[in-house]
């Protein structure tokens, strides 16, 4: 790929890999300082992506790395810091990164996909908000198209089996 | 919590595939015929569609301050284009050699001499610089630079970045030395003296010591009073002494070093527009800095020159 093709890939998506990092991480200067990130190493390797790649995916892969290093690097230093009551939160299965959640009054379903695993948070959002096929969020998520779909479907359970006694603002009718 | 029927545990997969749309038409098929007879089974689908309708809301949406992020992305990476070098290094006849670029043109030409490794390169120093390495953008100019420096090419028509030169100066000794034609030398006084700084000689000499691109800007074509050549890439000066080989320019060795043979040169004074055989009116007494002296007729000649009137070098060429 070349500089322009590059320029047009950072005016195409940069606003979703944002939105989606913005899901992945709940805060909007966070979700700022990593889709940056994703896009400098976008920089440095885009004259090696074949023309016929699927940049978009591509670009979903990189995002979903700087995610996963970003929460690993912060379970760390929030470990070194807090310890045992870290090792608490994280049994909860919350994860670290659903604390500042309850900060802000969020929808029911927000608050449950906020809660999920990370990576199942991941595949959810990259299935069901962005569109991406199994294959795409396998290599976003360094797994089979299977688990990715797995992951996918074990995040859809927990939604609704924690969204049991609220009604969603949407529905449809039964048929 | 009561265990659902085992009919039920097995139709779920398929039964969240449907609800997302993933199931093929047999499958959903087979749900729905269930989900008929199945009232938990029918809730289920309804809130797998609900929340399939809830999360269809996010998509679009725009996230806060995407703008402000948009404008912020931008702007870095403009500051990282703007220090991104893409170097390779090749084989050469002179050794490994580190080509560079960026954005606007060819930024460094190195000769590594500890090892044909990125490590050895002065840009792994550089605080200032992200040198990326690339193949297919400096391929190119590599090939250009192997066919000037074994004779088959006269110009190197690169765009130039001189972002590596260290001050004003630096940069403008760059210019002018690259403006010293092919097949030609000057001395570092010459140097000095057409950049309006007679008394910078050795500014001079200490700028070219520092060339972000030897071969390409020609240092190697600048050379002491005495007609030595005094200097090159550290202590190589046999390499001045090929490209100047290459380039018609006859040296002889002299003292750990090469001298030019300027007797063997024809000669322009200051910023005359004609050549002349070195023994024309006065130039044999005049000093190097006062002078460019060329190869042969040709190289005078591509520079724009005309043969001087008085001495007719094209009638009464030096005969060796």
């Amino acid at each position: 790929m070349d500089a322009e093709g590059f320029d047009t890939l950072v005016a195409t998506h940069h606003r979703e890999i944002y939105r989606y990092l913005v899901r992945a991480t709940f805060r909007a200067s966070e979700a700022d300082d990593l889709a940056q990130e994703t896009f400098l190493r976008a920089y440095r390797a885009h004259r090696a992506l074949p023309p016929d790649a699927n940049a978009r995916a591509w670009l979903f892969a990189i995002a979903s790395n700087v995610a996963k290093n970003h929460f690993r690097a912060e379970s760390r230093r929030r470990r070194a810091h807090t310890g045992v009551r870290e090792i608490r939160i994280e049994t909860d299965g919350a994860g670290p990164e659903g604390e500042t959640l309850f900060k802000e009054a969020r929808t029911v379903l927000d608050t449950v996909v906020a809660g999920l695993p990370l990576k199942q948070r991941l595949a959810f959002t990259l299935r069901k908000v962005h569109d991406l096929d199994y294959d795409a969020i396998g290599r976003s998520l360094d797994c089979s198209p299977d688990s990715a779909r797995a992951h996918v479907f074990q995040a859809l359970r927990k939604i609704r089996r924690s969204l049991n006694g609220y009604e969603l603002p949407v529905g449809r009718d039964e048929r | 919590m009561t265990r659902k029927p085992s009919v039920c545990q097995e139709i779920e997969p398929a039964l969240l595939a449907t609800a997302i749309g993933d199931a093929d038409t047999a499958t959903a098929a087979r749900v729905e015929v269930h989900a008929r007879t199945c009232a938990p089974c029918r809730q289920d689908l309804v809130r797998y569609r609900a929340i399939e309708d809830a999360v269809g809301a996010w998509r679009g949406a725009p996230a806060p301050a995407e703008e402000l992020a948009h404008a912020r992305l931008e702007s870095r990476l403009a500051a990282l284009r703007r220090r991104t070098l893409l170097y390779r290094i090749f084989p050469s006849p002179l050794g490994p050699i580190l080509i560079a670029r960026s954005e606007e043109g060819v930024s460094c030409v190195e000769y590594l001499t500890g090892g044909a490794d990125f490590a050895h390169s002065r840009l792994s120093r550089d605080e200032g610089i992200e040198a990326l390495l690339d193949g297919a953008e400096v391929e190119a100019l590599y090939r250009d630079l192997l066919e000037y420096v074994e004779g088959r090419r006269t110009r190197l028509e690169w765009p130039l970045d001189l972002r590596l030169a260290r001050s004003e100066f630096h940069r403008t000794v760059l210019e002018t030395t690259a403006r010293i034609p092919y097949g030609a030398v000057r001395s570092y006084a010459g140097v000095a003296r057409e950049l309006g700084k007679p008394s910078a000689t050795r500014a001079v000499a200490q700028a070219l010591r520092w060339n972000p691109l030897p071969i390409v800007v020609p240092c190697h074509r600048v050379i002491g009073a005495s007609g030595a050549l005094t200097g090159y890439a550290g202590n190589r000066v046999t390499l001045k002494q090929r490209l100047l080989a290459v380039e018609g320019v006859r040296t002889r060795p002299a003292h750990h070093d090469f001298r030019i043979e300027r007797d063997a040169m024809y000669a322009c004074a200051g910023t005359d527009a004609e050549y002349c055989v070195p023994t024309c009116g006065s130039l044999a007494e005049r000093s190097l800095a006062d002078l460019t002296l060329y190869a042969s007729r040709a190289r005078a000649e591509a520079a724009g020159l005309a043969p001087c009137t008085a001495c007719r070098p094209d009638l009464h060429p030096i005969s060796r």
